[in-house]
């Protein structure tokens, strides 16, 4: 409080008003000396009434001031409406506009506790204080968001319906994603809905106006670039401490040992973030447990991380098939959800492929090596199957994981991942472009997992044509004069086409050789690669780990129409499988790892882990400030300043006087 | 109601000397026709009254004694002060019935009656009465009694007390309303040892104020002034200490022997004396 500013200058009151109230005062004592005009009356004897009435009688001026409670009040009274006159009041603060956005990030890293209890409690609190801060009329919208924006409460007045909504919102372990929610903000903003959209009798109360958006985060968004925030005016309310110190698993892998094919490895990386970049680099333990095993099966000391950097350690697992591991570093700091990490060791699935070819010794010959026997089961038609009913009814079925249409082409799409050898797909998204006679290889997406490892440099191609994919496709090998090799995606699945023939054959049935590529080294790993990627093979020991509420896909070897999806806290999901052969499962909000079963059967075909791997949320450090649309957002922890005053506090109080003094005035004798 | 008085007679509780034969048989001994009781003679006895005959007999001398009949003085002393000009009927009025009809029953039954208004020594003294016939000379002095004497109540006793000094019933008719007090006038009562009675008389109006407002009391009997805003919390506490005093009088005369009656002027004289008097034992 500013006692400078306690009172208010400039009030209404002028000098002959400051005299007239302060002359009241004096006037109330003044009348206090004058005799009520009483009724005479005779009675036989004074004596009882003077009796009863002799402790209101007063002889001196001083005497009856002394007694006369209702003086006093009366005195208090007139006071206080001087002090309310006066406006006192303090330097406090409030909210701009009338129309608000409270926008609560939920994400992973407001579970933080460098606040106690929370970030988030801390978040929750303030947004309430704001909400409490609003005037009559005021409205205001609630959006929670992490990964995606939870509207939970569309513009009100109702100020009890905002708070008790701001209580429901929980802790995820998802990450940020400010620019949905902005969007959410900006969509229900500009529209003027109603306060409740589900109420049809319900009135618009909120028209498109602009809004103050006070956004409680701690930062560790990503970059805003293509959203304007039109009559939106965002403010960042800091929610965190500057100072931040906190270590987390980056990332937690297991794979096939390198150099022992039946040996397991577990990679596990770690990263600390810490706000004072002279801090000396951690050391850590880790312990790695398998199962509900309480005891590791493996524990790495000491390890040491630099300030703002990673480190990496190895796990040897020797002949581990299955099981789930845990990881967890010893170690209590702000953040606890990112100090564990779990990892799925899967039963090997293998991939169902269909080639449909003429005669193609070449790729038969590579599909049958026994590195891909081990991942796919392969079949061989020709292609006169294509148009037979029982080969229509397995493509639309999604029977298999891949169909290779090596020469040939179906008339409809099946519900499978297809790659096209020397011809395009049947739809108009695909086409054929200029054919190309020798030509020359010269360039190859060397990071896409379909030519991943592939020279191709060295490789002859006789004739070509130029494949032109829809938009979105990937140009995966390019020639001198076209597309060679392209991918693109189809309603959940993936169509990839080169754009020449490895063996053709001509009219008469005459096969050549189109290429020399079969004689390379690149061929039979880009077999592989297909068969791996398009395939859908997670391999031997593949561990599918996702973020917190990301959704998964999950394919199945069996042909069962419904899975069991068994969350890490033992809730159990039925999922049924959708159009594109797989299963879609969407709660994945909790950490840990998910157990998949198929049909009515109780054991375990496969599971998949879901860790926060999140750098952003792991660092845990408050931004200074947030960028919407390359415009920088510098963080406030106050709203702005305002006057609050004390008048009707006051007034309240003189009118408990006022009731007092009525019943001192009726109680009087006994005073 | 005359009937009803002639029935009775007053009676007093301690033993008497009239000044006549009266009709009572009094409780001394004395000279009579009917005979009480012997006792021994002492040198200075009558000599008339000793027994002869049982002197022959035993020889040994006895004198018999006689009940004495005598009669009773009965005083009453009405407070005729402008506060008693109050209620409907007034007191003084319910005072002056209640004197009459006590007075009525000594006078029937040969008592020695003396009815006075409270400091009425320096005006007409009241007449002593006796015998049924002069039930008409009381009745024209209890008329000619007037509101408006304001003698302080220890000053009208003390000069009764001065002026009668002999034994009986006293009957006080009074609202005690005397500023510098009653206790002072009735202890000089009790050193007259005679049978005192303190009726305390009270109106209606008293008891249960029926006023108002803000008001300014005036004392009829000095013109004092009490200010009062009315209010129910004052009249409680009005009535309380009317309570107060109305214990404070009993108590005080029943400490000193006296016998207090609180009579309420809506209560009928004749019912008074019929029942609340004879409780009391001033009649039979």
């Amino acid at each position: 409080m500013n006692p400078v500013n306690f009172f208010l200058s400039g009030t209404w009151l002028n000098a002959v008003g400051w005299i007239a109230l302060l002359t009241v005062p004096p006037m109330v004592v003044m009348l206090y000396f004058l005799k009520l005009k009483r009724q005479p009356l005779a009675v036989p004897s004074t004596y009882l009434w003077s009796r009863t009435v002799e402790d209101l009688h007063v002889n001196t001026i001083w005497q009856k001031l002394r007694k006369s409670l209702l003086l006093f009040l009366q005195l208090l009274l007139l006071a206080l409406a001087i002090f309310a006159c006066l406006r006192p009041g303090w330097q406090a603060s409030r909210l701009t506009g009338d129309r608000f956005v409270f926008m609560i990030d939920n994400s992973a890293s407001m579970s933080a506790v460098d606040i106690l209890p929370s970030r988030l409690v801390h978040a929750k609190q303030k947004v309430i204080d704001y909400i409490n801060e609003m005037r009559s009329g005021d409205v205001a919208m609630l959006i929670s968001f992490s990964d995606r924006p939870d509207v939970l409460q569309p513009f009100t007045y109702n100020r009890h319906a905002l708070r008790e909504k701001v209580k429901r919102i929980r802790p995820t372990n998802q990450t940020s994603d400010l620019e949905g929610a902005l969007r959410a903000a900006a969509g229900l903003a500009a529209t003027g809905r109603s306060s409740n959209p589900e109420d049809s009798g319900d009135v618009q109360v909120a028209e498109a106006k602009p809004a103050t958006l006070y956004i409680f985060t701690d930062g560790g968004l990503p970059e805003v670039t293509n959203f304007s925030p039109r009559n939106l005016n965002p403010i960042y309310v800091m929610i965190g401490q500057a100072e931040a110190d906190n270590v987390s698993i980056a990332t937690f892998t297991t794979s096939q040992h390198p150099e022992k094919d039946n040996e397991t490895q577990a990679f596990a990386r770690f990263e600390y973030h810490n706000t004072d970049s002279e801090a000396p680099p951690i050391s850590l333990e880790a312990e790695l447990f398998l199962d509900d095993n309480p005891d590791p099966i493996d524990y790495a000391p000491r390890i040491e991380v630099p300030v703002d950097g990673i480190a990496g350690v190895q796990f040897e697992l020797r002949d581990l098939k299955t099981g789930i591991l845990k990881l967890d570093i010893k170690r209590s700091d702000n953040l606890a959800i990112d100090n564990i990490a779990y990892a799925a060791v899967n039963l090997p699935r293998r991939s169902k492929v269909l080639l449909v070819t003429p005669n193609n010794e070449p790729l038969t010959f590579a599909l049958n090596t026994q590195e891909v026997r081990e991942i796919a089961d392969i079949s061989l038609q020709t292609p006169n199957i294509l148009a037979s009913k029982e080969h229509l009814a397995q493509a639309a079925n999604a029977t298999y994981d891949l169909i290779i249409y090596d020469q040939c082409a179906p008339t409809t799409m099946p519900n499978s991942n297809t790659l096209f050898i020397g011809r395009v797909p049947p739809t108009s998204q695909w086409s054929a472009g200029q054919a190309m006679t020798g030509p020359s290889i010269i360039d190859v997406d060397r990071l896409h997992p379909l030519t991943q490892l592939m020279d191709l440099g060295n490789v002859l191609i006789a004739e070509a044509t130029e494949v032109k994919g829809p938009p979105g496709a990937l140009d995966l090998i390019s020639a001198n004069a076209g597309t060679l090799f392209a991918v693109a995606p189809r309603e959940g699945f993936e169509d990839a086409v080169l754009g020449m023939e490895i063996f053709a054959s001509d009219e008469t049935g005459e096969t050549s050789i189109n290429t020399d590529w079969p004689r390379r080294r690149s061929f039979p790993v880009f077999v592989m690669n297909v068969v791996k990627y398009l395939g859908g093979s997670r391999g031997v020991l593949a561990t599918p780990s996702i973020k917190p509420g990301a959704t998964m896909v999950i394919h199945t070897d069996g042909l069962t129409d419904e899975i069991r999806v068994e969350n890490p806290q033992g809730t159990t999901t039925k999922l049924q499988r959708d159009s594109r052969n797989a299963f879609i499962y969407h709660t994945t909000e909790t950490l840990g790892v998910y157990q998949v079963r198929e049909g009515k059967s109780d054991d375990v075909t496969q599971r998949f882990a879901v860790n926060l791997f999140d750098s952003r949320e792991s660092n845990i450090a408050v931004d200074a400030q947030i960028e919407i649309a390359d415009e920088p957002i510098e963080g406030q922890a106050i709203l702005i300043p305002a006057r609050r005053e004390l008048w009707k506090w006051i007034l309240t109080i003189g009118l408990g006087v006022l009731l007092l003094e009525w019943y001192v005035y009726n109680r009087r004798v006994y005073l | 109601m005359l009937v009803q008085l002639e029935r009775m007679e007053l009676v007093s509780r301690k033993i008497f000397r009239g000044r006549m034969k009266g009709e009572r048989r009094s409780q001394r001994k004395g000279q009579s026709v009917e005979f009480a009781d012997f006792r021994s003679y002492v040198a200075g006895d009558d000599l008339r009254f000793i027994d002869w005959n049982l002197y022959a007999r035993l020889d040994k001398l006895f004198l018999k004694l006689f009940l004495e009949e005598e009669d009773l003085h009965f005083h009453a002393l009405i407070d005729a002060s402008t506060s008693m000009d109050f209620g409907d009927p007034t007191k003084l009025h319910y005072a002056k019935q209640l004197a009459a009809s006590l007075g009525f029953v000594g006078l029937c039954r040969a008592d020695r009656v003396k009815i006075e208004s409270l400091g009425s020594s320096g005006q007409h003294l009241g007449p002593i009465l006796r015998g049924r016939h002069s039930m008409w000379r009381m009745l024209e002095y209890l008329e000619n009694i007037e509101p408006g004497d304001n003698t302080p109540l220890v000053d009208g006793i003390k000069d009764f007390c001065l002026r009668n000094s002999g034994k009986g019933i006293f009957v006080l008719l009074t609202d005690l309303m005397d500023k510098s007090g009653y206790e002072a006038a009735l202890r000089l009562l009790m050193a007259q040892h005679m049978d005192v009675y303190v009726i305390h008389l009270i109106s209606p109006e008293e008891v249960n104020p029926d006023i108002k407002g803000d008001l300014q009391l005036v004392d009829c009997e000095d013109d004092d002034i009490a200010e009062v805003t009315v209010s129910r919390p004052l009249l409680d506490r009005y009535k309380q200490t009317l309570a107060t005093f109305i214990d404070g009088a009993r108590d005080f005369c029943n400490r000193r022997g006296m016998v207090y009656l609180l009579a309420n002027t809506e209560t009928p004289v004749e019912e008074l004396v019929s029942k609340y008097l004879r409780q009391r034992g001033l009649v039979r």
